[in-house]
């Protein structure tokens, strides 16, 4: 197994070159254009040149791509055209936002949503099995945004509970750390919790129908036992996948709520750095974001090892 | 109760029981903090090299002006002790005060000075036509310096003082020789204020300390002169990435001011009696559709003209500012109202009763009814939005092949500096708006040029208007500077430049706790405390 880590981590090498080079050539083709934002909009259109001239913005494709590249190689992701700060501090900034809001929306999400579905799956067609089959389809259907201004609107502006916005560092405290995301991270969840708990259910009913089951509890086994020791255990594959391809989702669903809660991490970094045309930023954020869920997939696949004894790699 | 309040109050209870002082001093230190939310992300800190208003509103804080505007845009010593002028406005000899200091601790002397106006020269309009007609810019000592001109140049200390980017901000002289035309990438100053880089997180929160040895004029605060009074140590500045986050924010004591709230918002904030909502800037904004004057069908000013003659200022005030009529006024002119030499001189065409059949009669009679026209718009800002979607109906009104181009504006920053046809990626239409600060003259006014290749986005070419403007700069005195503003705007409307398409109004919102908040055309924070 050690090695196929190995392999799939050296794998990810071309990935990310593919991935780098068609960032590069999107942004390349995409309209807009960073001196125009620099210079404002008073500027003439004469300054607007000069500007994009001392960007070297001018320079064909496959230079600036080849630079770009080397300096990738050399692990240096470039500096801000607007800020001139490295594109590795204006991440290691904001990294820690990013990463306390998916954490905390991960364990949300498994919390809620696994439980949910093992007892939607245990009572099917019951009024649980119903309630959560309607925050299921409530979970898919509103937008992150409209529940984040719900939440919003209702924890902390009327009954003050929570802050509106911002992001106070886990180093600060735990409670004002928490306080900062529990809002966030319910919005952000919501469509992760219902996903995570149709798949269980679904899942778990396979499960349940199978003949083993059926013998444990002809052996009297306990209930819990077999939900949760020998049922969830076997429905668990599916169950890390979907954790792993929601992982992906949560990326971009990260994007939209720290945005309506103004946290300041890599998903607002990316959003204003795309509205910029700040072209170093966005192509650093998008193959840090690529790297990251290449590695989440392999955790996955590593992980089927320990559900599943029967998959080798 | 609330329950949060109950929490803190427990919390406080058992944690702080033997330091019963600190919750006194934690809330005096908020005293002295003022948690800001401006109009836009701070992106970078050069005022010089860009034009952005926002990044004009954080450099006063940390850089000076040799003179500084009051609020009756009057040029007044700022970081100069007082100057002396040739009675043909040809030589000009200014000396700065005693005690100026940057923020490293090096006093401010006139090499800096002369640095900093030769990088300025060359960015400014005004510094171009000081630069344009200038025989020396010498320090004559470490705290005198001179300006010596082949021409006279009568508006010196606006062009020194004036508020609108590029700014003649003062920097030391290592910073000063950065390119004009690369940003600047340390941001010392000698303003009130110095930026705290290592707390700058771009996109989010940009913080500024209090400068112990900042010389405070005698003089009252006024805009940007007189004294600039810190109340508060620190000002955070927290960059919203929502504006009804910001409002929410607001509302719950999180942030002090917020600059530009949402218009749809206001009423909701005027309710509540914590905050204060006032207008922002009293001289406002001027919308404006913007005519590519290369391409057809608006490279035929009858096209324009028919644009103009059933355009509804109203139509496009209410959809920017809503049904609020103390937000706009019909504006028949290029100028801003209110303002000394304010004139509607040519502005008929925008008066009265809209004539879209006359309209159309103007383009049938140049054979262009039909054609097609490529309007290009912003969406993601929602006062070009508004102005474009009216634009869209009155364009189909008027019998034109209307392609609405909807995108964000970067992508509109970018499309608009292109001179190829629109089916080559140019256009035939976008959409802005000046702040009234940068329209009451036309030295800082550069939407008003019609130089032609070298004018502003759209390209216009009027001889007349460039006649006017070289007149303004001439004018001796008052009364030759208001014929000449006449001139020019009359020029303007017969080769209609721009569209303007009204004058707007924006609020400001505050906690009532904030106290010595001004209208401004720029967030004044000198003189403002929390109480």
């Amino acid at each position: 197994m050690f090695a196929y880590a190995i392999r799939r981590i050296l794998a990810t090498i071309p990935v990310m070159a593919i991935v780098a080079l068609f960032v590069f050539s999107l942004l390349y083709l995409a309209p807009g254009d960073p001196a125009a934002i620099i210079a404002g909009d008073q500027a003439t259109p004469a300054d607007v040149d000069r500007i994009r001239i001392s960007l070297g913005l001018d320079r064909p494709f496959l230079i600036r791509f080849g630079e770009w590249a080397w300096q990738v190689l050399n692990g240096d992701l470039g500096v801000s055209i607007f800020t001139n700060l490295p594109v590795t501090h204006m991440i290691s900034q904001r990294i820690e936002p990013t990463l306390s809001l998916m954490s905390l929306t991960l364990i949300f999400s498994i919390s809620f949503a696994i439980p949910m579905g093992v007892l939607a799956a245990w009572k099917q067609g019951a009024w649980i099995d119903r309630v959560v089959m309607v925050v299921a389809v409530l979970g898919f259907s509103v937008p992150v945004f409209v529940v984040g201004y719900i939440l919003a609107y209702a924890f902390a502006l009327q009954l003050d509970w929570f802050p509106v916005q911002g992001y106070t560092p886990i180093s600060v405290g735990i409670l004002p750390w928490f306080q900062n995301l529990a809002l966030p991270s319910l919005a952000l969840g919501l469509a992760f919790i219902a996903l995570l708990a149709r798949i269980t259910r679904a899942t778990m009913l396979e499960v349940l129908s199978q003949d083993y089951v059926r013998t444990a509890k002809a052996k009297g086994v306990d209930q819990r036992a077999i939900l949760f020791v020998h049922a969830l255990k076997n429905a668990a594959v599916p169950i890390v996948t979907i954790i792993g391809i929601g992982f992906a989702g949560l990326i971009g669903g990260a994007v939209v709520t720290e945005s309506v809660f103004a946290i300041p991490g890599v998903g607002r970094l990316v959003v204003d750095a795309i509205l910029r045309r700040d072209y170093p930023v966005i192509q650093g954020v998008v193959l840090m974001f690529s790297f990251v869920y290449v590695l989440v997939n392999l955790a996955v696949d590593l992980l089927y090892t320990l559900f599943d004894p029967r998959i080798r790699y | 109760m609330k329950r949060r309040e109950l929490l803190k109050t427990a919390a406080t209870g058992v944690v702080a029981a033997g330091s019963l002082a600190a919750p006194r001093i934690a809330a005096a230190q908020g005293m002295r903090t003022l948690r800001f939310v401006p109009q836009a992300n701070l992106s970078s800190m050069d005022a010089v090299a860009g034009t952005q208003y926002v990044v004009r509103n954080a450099a006063m804080l940390v850089w000076e002006t040799l003179y500084g505007v009051d609020s009756r845009l009057d040029p007044k010593p700022q970081m100069c002790e007082g100057h002396e002028a040739s009675e043909d406005f040809r030589t000009w000899t200014f000396k700065l005060r005693p005690g100026l200091k940057f923020h490293d601790g090096e006093t401010v002397t006139t090499r800096d000075v002369v640095a900093s106006l030769q990088r300025w020269m060359v960015r400014d309009t005004m510094g171009q036509a000081i630069k344009g007609r200038l025989d020396a810019l010498e320090a004559l000592d470490d705290r005198t310096f001179r300006f010596r001109l082949n021409k006279p140049f009568p508006k010196m200390l606006f062009a020194l003082g004036k508020s609108n980017a590029p700014v003649a901000l003062i920097m030391p002289e290592r910073i000063a020789r950065t390119d004009p035309f690369k940003l600047i990438t340390e941001y010392t100053g000698s303003g009130p204020m110095r930026f705290n880089t290592a707390e700058w997180v771009p996109g989010s929160k940009a913080v500024f300390e209090k400068f112990a040895d900042y010389p405070v004029r005698p003089e009252a605060g006024d805009w940007l002169s007189g004294g600039k009074r810190m109340l508060f140590d620190r000002i955070e500045w927290q960059i919203p990435s929502d504006a009804a986050t910001a409002a929410a924010a607001l509302q719950n004591g999180e942030v002090d001011w917020v600059e530009t709230p949402l218009p749809d918002l206001v009423p909701l904030l005027k309710r509540n009696r914590n905050l204060a909502v006032d207008i922002a800037d009293p001289l406002g904004n001027i919308g404006s559709l913007r005519f590519n004057h290369l391409q057809p069908p608006f490279n035929d000013v009858r096209a324009r003209r028919a644009v103009m003659m059933a355009l509804s200022q109203q139509d496009y005030m209410q959809a920017v500012v809503g049904d609020n009529s103390d937000l706009w006024k019909p504006l028949p002119s290029f100028f801003t109202p209110g303002t000394a030499f304010y004139t509607e001189e040519g502005g008929d065409i925008l008066k009265g009763p809209r004539d879209v059949e006359a309209a159309k009669k103007l383009l049938g009679e140049a054979g262009l009814l039909g054609a097609k026209v490529t309007l290009v718009v912003a969406m993601d800002v929602a006062i070009t939005k508004a102005e474009g979607e009216v634009t869209g109906d009155l364009l189909k009104k008027l019998g034109f092949d209307v392609d609405f181009v909807a995108t964000d504006w970067g992508t509109v920053g970018a499309r608009r500096t292109k001179k190829d046809p629109p089916s080559q990626g140019g256009w035939n239409i976008f959409h802005t708006w000046h702040a009234g600060a940068d329209c009451i003259n036309p030295a800082p006014y550069t939407a008003l040029d019609a130089g032609g290749d070298k004018a502003w986005f759209g390209w216009p070419k009027s001889d007349e208007v460039q006649a006017g403007i070289a007149a303004w700069y001439d004018a001796p005195d008052a009364a030759a500077e208001k014929k000449a503003m006449a001139a020019i705007n009359k020029a303007s409307f017969d080769n209609v430049t721009y569209g303007p398409t009204g004058f707007f109004l924006m609020y400001q919102a505050w906690r009532t706790n904030v106290s010595g908040v001004v209208k401004a055309p720029f967030p004044v924070f000198w003189g403002v405390q929390k109480t």
